[in-house]
């Protein structure tokens, strides 16, 4: 059963190997990425020494570990799953004798894990270097971060999954993709740390999905969090991972329907 | 001038495609907003704690960024080459493109632009006015001019740099997803370039040359001089990152493979 | 001035040689390898003014790279071309508006817009002056039964009426030579029919030259005066239908039923001056394939009656379409 899925992962991983261009330019453009953060923060911090409780050397690590853990949960099954659906090739995909969906996400994470050995856990050692960060030394921090991480991923990959599915009832719509994209990385916390939004957004956004994508995760490995409230964290985590499979379910099942009606 | 004529002819087209499909057309005018709202709140939720970002007030800043969304919205609305592997590489209608006696990359632009996009520039002027009011910002007669010299070369520095990395599919067929991501940093020449270290200046300001789309131009509609020979550059670059990018399009023509087999 | 004239054309292909397995495609990611494939190997071909000329080929064979360079979409690798004048490739922009393409599988026209929006556009685009336009529009609106197509769609036609626009929409600028790949593919008998005749008709009325492509040897049966047959990127035929079938042994066949078993040499023997091949099917059965320069049945027939009594005689004329299979299928026979 679950091999299936392994080989649907190991076989996405190879093709990512195969793509060179995306990965060398991949390097320099996620590398750019922390590098103009950093120093937009690093203006913003100007004098002061800390700010709503987060020093600038935290901030410079948050930065660095949000940046990196975005090359893991970050893909574009989105973009992927509109397209299959706009020309068709979903109907062939469905004849498969796997969960489409489920496919999909693994796929997904094989890219994840990808960037994530390639990419993020080399660069991580650089910028390391390069800026100053501190990485925590305790083993359970990282086993924390490890697991809320994972979470994060499919978090997001269940939004990219329902963006995608919403081509079966808008038909262009690649704006709509774009857009997420752009709320997901300010929303999330990978811009801006949540803690820095006023009160009400604050409020707002604790109810939402997206800080469990990216702020979650940095937060508990840049800042260094108590255990109470790491296992807060994650219980939010799980919860918004269960509850948006109810939508893509509903979303699923839908759109199957139309498929049969419209003779695939 | 037949290019010109042509391009009101596709125009003319495209206005009566966007009419058969006018959900599409809402869609891409909130996805435009919503694009410029997002930086905007970044901007905002920044200087809630901070009053400067190294000697740049929360106006200024927010003037820079309302002159950058003007040649962006252009770039938006004429270099919509988003899904060019997909549409023209892997679908072949590149084939169709070189069959035609217009230049390919005309017709490619005109095939795929999205004019609703402009409303960027309309935004873009209310924020600067704005910021303009609340600095109580003098203007001399030869600004507008300057400003529209900017907005053009801005405009073609970004599209030309657009132009190279969608000929990347030219080249080899593999997929690329440097396009999206570009499109991000493009909006590092948003901030004032002061901010951040040598290395990533030098990438701004000539490698990946978004310093002239914002900020080296804008500076100088702030009355900064420190940057003033740079944004006299602004249009020259325009032109030379313009030319740059047609000609590695024209060079992967050359090679191009075509589809299928 | 011929329409197409290229030597030595060739074209090749630079190909990722990918490794195998987890460990190979990680080598692939820092050092890469690569193949060159040719897919079109100097070719030489001329072709007149007036001409309907069917290019035939296996999948893969070099069909589609051939017509792409003659179209100016590739550029050559090596060897010379000119096509009504022009180097294609190099002189793109003056040169297509002197050819016209269909791509039997891929639209020239605006998939969302009116048909007539297209020609409206097209006309633009080859600046063709409003008085030709109209002229021709309207002839070509009545030979191809267009008029109540115009206001229609593009993806509300079904594929018989596209195609049908799609020609029309080659040839809205005149040109002088027209370019067709697989233009029949998907149509049923009498669309195909129809496109033939039309085909036919702009040839002689125009004088167009016309090169086409095709899976459906009946197109060329129908239409060309000259087949030209690509092999893994070589020409190996180059002449007309009724020679083809004579060079490569697809002359009639002869099936003869005797009264009495003979040894198939003793058979060979009556006619060994002229070149029929005698082959044993099961008991009193043989074929005799008539291959050489016009060997007629009757003189086969001639040489055996006197020594063998025959009991049945069945003449079979050899098809192209089996012919050409059996080209690819055998090789070339006289290369």
């Amino acid at each position: 059963m679950l091999e299936k899925y392994m080989e649907l992962m190991r076989l996405r991983f190879l093709m990512m190997l195969a793509y060179r261009v995306n990965y060398y330019s991949g390097i320099i453009i996620y590398s750019l990425n922390i590098g103009v953060y950093y120093f937009l923060w690093m203006a913003i911090y100007g004098d002061q020494s800390s700010i709503n409780g987060t020093s600038s050397v935290q901030m410079a690590t948050y930065v660095a570990v949000a940046w990196m853990s975005r090359a893991f949960y970050f893909n574009n099954l989105d973009r992927e799953i509109a397209q299959e659906i706009r020309d068709g090739t979903v109907a062939v995909q469905l004849l498969r004798p796997y969960s489409y969906v489920l496919g999909k996400g693994f796929q997904g994470l094989g890219e994840g894990v990808f960037r994530l050995l390639l990419f993020s856990v080399p660069g991580m050692v650089i910028v390391s270097f390069i800026f100053p960060i501190q990485l925590p030394s305790d083993a359970s921090t990282w086993g924390w971060f490890a697991i809320s991480l994972l979470f994060g991923f499919i978090i997001n990959t269940q939004i990219n999954v329902l963006t995608g599915l919403m081509a079966f009832f808008i038909l262009n719509n690649m704006g709509m993709i774009r857009a997420k994209r752009v709320i997901i990385d300010l929303l999330s916390g990978l811009v801006i740390p949540i803690t820095f939004f006023p009160g009400w957004a604050k409020e707002i956004l604790s109810y939402l999905p997206f800080q469990g994508i990216s702020y979650v995760p940095s937060t508990i490995l840049a800042k260094g969090v108590p255990l109470a409230e790491v296992i807060t964290f994650l219980e939010v985590q799980l919860i918004w991972t269960v509850l948006l499979w109810v939508p893509i379910r509903l979303l699923w099942i839908n759109a199957r329907r139309r498929l049969v009606v419209q003779g695939g | 001038m037949t290019s010109s004529k042509l391009f009101i002819d596709y125009f003319m087209q495209y206005v009566k495609t966007r009419l058969q499909y006018r959900s599409d057309f809402l869609v891409q005018m909130v996805t435009d907003i919503m694009f410029q709202a997002v930086n905007l709140v970044f901007i905002l939720v920044v200087f809630s704690h901070t009053t400067q970002l190294s000697s740049w007030s929360r106006e200024e800043v927010i003037f820079i960024y309302g002159y950058f969304l003007v040649p962006f919205s252009i770039f938006a609305a004429f270099f919509n080459l988003w899904e060019f592997n997909e549409r023209y590489i892997i679908k072949g209608e590149l084939d169709r493109v070189l069959t035609r006696p217009v230049h390919s990359l005309f017709q490619v632009m005109m095939e795929t632009m999205t004019p609703e996009s402009l409303s960027g520039a309309v935004t873009g002027l209310a924020v600067m006015g704005w910021a303009a009011w609340e600095m109580e910002l003098d203007f001399y007669w030869y600004d507008p001019l300057f400003f529209i010299l900017f907005i053009l070369g801005g405009a073609a520095v970004y599209g030309g740099l657009y132009i190279m990395l969608t000929s990347i599919s030219l080249f080899s067929d593999s997929k690329t997803d440097i396009q999206p991501i570009m499109y991000n940093i493009g909006n590092y020449g948003r901030y004032p370039i002061d901010i951040y270290n040598k290395v990533i200046q030098i990438v701004l300001t000539w490698l990946m040359p978004f310093a002239f789309v914002g900020f080296y131009p804008a500076s100088f509609l702030l009355h900064d001089e420190r940057w003033l020979t740079f944004a006299m550059f602004t249009p020259v670059m325009g032109l030379i990152w313009f030319s740059l990018g047609v000609l590695v399009w024209n060079l992967g023509i050359k090679n191009y493979r075509g589809a299928g087999s | 001035m011929y329409s197409i004239e290229a030597q030595g054309l060739t074209k090749d292909f630079k190909i990722v040689q990918s490794r195998e397995g987890m460990k190979g495609a990680f080598r692939d990611l820092f050092d890469r390898q690569y193949r060159t494939i040719r897919a079109v190997d100097e070719i030489d071909l001329r072709i007149n003014p007036g001409e309907i000329v069917g290019y035939i080929g296996e999948n893969g064979a070099g069909k589609s790279t051939t017509i792409k360079m003659l179209t100016g979409i590739l550029q050559p690798t090596s060897g010379d071309l000119k096509v009504n004048g022009y180097d294609p490739h190099g002189e793109r922009e003056q040169f297509v508006k002197t050819i016209g393409v269909v791509f039997g599988q891929r639209s020239q026209l605006w998939w969302d817009l009116a048909v007539r929006e297209s020609f409206r556009l097209l006309k633009k685009l080859y600046s063709i002056p409003d008085e030709d336009y109209h002229r021709h529009l309207n002839r070509l609106t009545e030979v191809l039964e267009m008029g109540p197509l115009l206001e229609q769609p593009v993806r509300k036609l079904s594929l018989g009426q596209r195609m049908r626009c799609e020609l029309a929409a080659a040839l809205i600028h005149q040109p002088r030579l027209l370019f067709l790949d697989e233009p029949t593919i998907g149509l049923d008998v009498l669309v195909k029919e129809n496109i033939r005749r039309f085909l036919k008709q702009i040839n002689e009325e125009y004088g167009t030259t016309i090169l086409l492509t095709t899976h459906d040897l009946s197109d060329i049966e129908a239409l060309s005066h000259r087949v030209v047959m690509l092999d893994k990127g070589k020409i190996i035929y180059n002449g007309g239908l009724p020679e083809l079938s004579k060079q490569w042994g697809g002359g009639p066949r002869l099936y003869l039923e005797l009264k009495e078993e003979w040894a198939l040499s003793a058979l060979q023997d009556f006619t060994k001056d002229i070149s029929a091949e005698w082959q044993h099917i099961e008991g009193r059965c043989y074929r005799v394939g008539l291959t050489g320069p016009d060997p007629s049945v009757s003189e086969v027939l001639s040489r055996v009656v006197p020594h063998a009594s025959i009991k049945e005689i069945r003449i079979e004329e050899a098809k192209t379409e089996d012919i050409v299979r059996r080209i690819y299928q055998e090789g070339v026979p006289h290369a």
